[in-house]
């Protein structure tokens, strides 16, 4: 009969269905009469399966703008765009989230609002109206620097009213994005018909943009000395980052 | 999905020799095809090896390592078991630079293998995959590599071997190790043997 000792050394094998034979034998023959080796029999058959069941895990976008950028840099000619023709639709998808995020950033901030005014916000079906793409461009980009520096002036202005833990996440996480954003720029300023770069970097202006918004709604709720309201803003920030 | 990728595009290699032959070219979009159809699978797997923080910057590498070495992909596997390859010697390779050495393969075993005793310690019902997430990284890399090749990307125990560079027994016996372990840190208690 085995002992404890040597039946337990030969569970992994046995769950794994590499036991055979008289070992196996032995080894089901123990467990059938010990309640401590079945049920750690149990227990690292739940561990084995729990671990097949876990899953991919999605990488954050900007790793694959930093690939992106990388590759460039290497290989000037590598990561054209596939399809041209589609930056139109998603210049105006741009322009439009652009213009929402400022309008509702804007709007629902209660706290300095003597010194902030909401921009001019364009209608995205105007922009069926830009004939070239490179005035779409230009608008799009106005958009998103507007949005931003509304929203960095209001960040700053009550920065304090943050947690210090939370603002250094902030932080580091604007100062990625505006390392992207840079990236991109000078791609494009290399070459200005760079497709993958434009795209990069209104990816990454579109996440500052989400950073920022977070930033300010999460100041708002700490203001207002809304724990809740402030949990929600901060778990909705990790969820649109 | 890029629709040039035919099959018989390369007769006699594998399906993905198409998108590897269009990543060389630099074709438009292709690369980012690659990075799309395999980046959260290496970055899960990356994660569990090294750790969220560093596995965002070694998936990168992982993938800037592809991009050179797509030369190098024959077809005799698919793709993305080649990237599968490359991402885990990358792991391995920071997990060594870090003197996290793979020596720790061998480490206590003898130690954590006297587990006779009463059933102290069961988990109860399900195991939650956060809390698993969590344990894993307790771990030491040895074992956590032997584990997250074994049982949650499913290689063969040579395969893990070959990958690891150690023999089939130690991979075995670090896989059980692993789970004992993991099995007294999801119920809270520390593994028979360790108590001292």
């Amino acid at each position: 009969m085995m002992t404890c000792e040597e039946t337990r050394l030969r569970i992994s094998p046995l769950i794994d269905g590499e036991l055979s034979g008289p070992d196996a034998a032995a080894v089901l023959a123990h467990l059938a009469g010990c309640d401590a080796c079945s049920w750690f029999r149990q227990d690292l058959d739940r561990v084995r399966r729990a671990a097949a069941s876990l899953g991919p895990i999605s990488p954050p976008d900007h790793v694959w703008l930093h690939v992106a950028g990388q590759t460039r840099m290497e290989y000037p000619d590598a990561l054209k765009p596939r399809r041209p023709a589609a930056h139109r639709g998603a210049i105006a998808q741009w322009l439009g989230i652009a213009a929402a995020l400022v309008v509702v950033t804007i709007g629902a901030y209660v706290v300095g609002s003597t010194t902030s005014s909401a921009p001019q916000s364009s209608n995205p079906a105007s922009s069926a109206s830009v004939e070239t793409v490179a005035e779409e461009l230009n608008l799009a980009m106005q958009h998103y620097e507007r949005a931003i520096t509304e929203l960095e002036t209001l960040a700053q202005s009550g920065s304090s009213a943050l947690d210090p833990a939370m603002a250094k996440i902030l932080n580091q996480n604007i100062k990625t994005i505006n390392a992207a954003i840079s990236e991109s720029r000078t791609a494009l300023v290399q070459n200005p018909g760079n497709g993958p770069a434009r795209d990069s970097l209104f990816e990454a202006l579109r996440r500052k943009v989400v950073v920022l918004q977070a930033t300010v709604n999460l100041m708002n709720e700490m203001r207002k000395g809304n724990q809740v309201g402030a949990i929600e803003a901060a778990a909705a920030f990790g969820k649109k980052s | 999905m890029p629709s040039s990728n035919s099959p018989n595009r390369i007769p006699g290699g594998h399906p993905d020799l198409a998108l590897a032959e269009q990543c060389r070219k630099n074709e438009p979009g292709a690369f980012e095809e690659l990075y799309r159809r395999h980046s959260s699978r290496l970055f899960g797997l990356s994660c569990r090896l090294v750790g969220r923080t560093e596995a965002e910057d070694l998936l990168q590498e992982i993938f800037l390592a592809a991009h050179r070495k797509m030369g190098l992909y024959k077809g005799e596997s698919s793709l993305g078991t080649w990237l599968f390859r490359l991402a885990t010697n990358q792991c391995l390779d920071y997990l060594r630079s870090k003197r996290a050495r793979l020596a720790m393969l061998t480490d206590s075993i003898d130690q954590e293998s006297r587990t006779a005793g009463v059933g102290a310690g069961a988990i109860l019902g399900v195991v939650d995959r956060m809390d698993l997430e969590r344990a894993l990284q307790l771990l030491p890399p040895g074992c956590r590599a032997v584990f997250v090749l074994h049982d949650v990307e499913g290689c063969e125990h040579r395969e893990v071997a070959e990958l690891l560079g150690v023999s089939d027994g130690t991979s075995k016996s670090q896989l059980h190790k692993a789970r004992v372990r993991l099995r007294a840190l999801l119920s809270g208690s520390p593994p028979q043997g360790q108590q001292r």
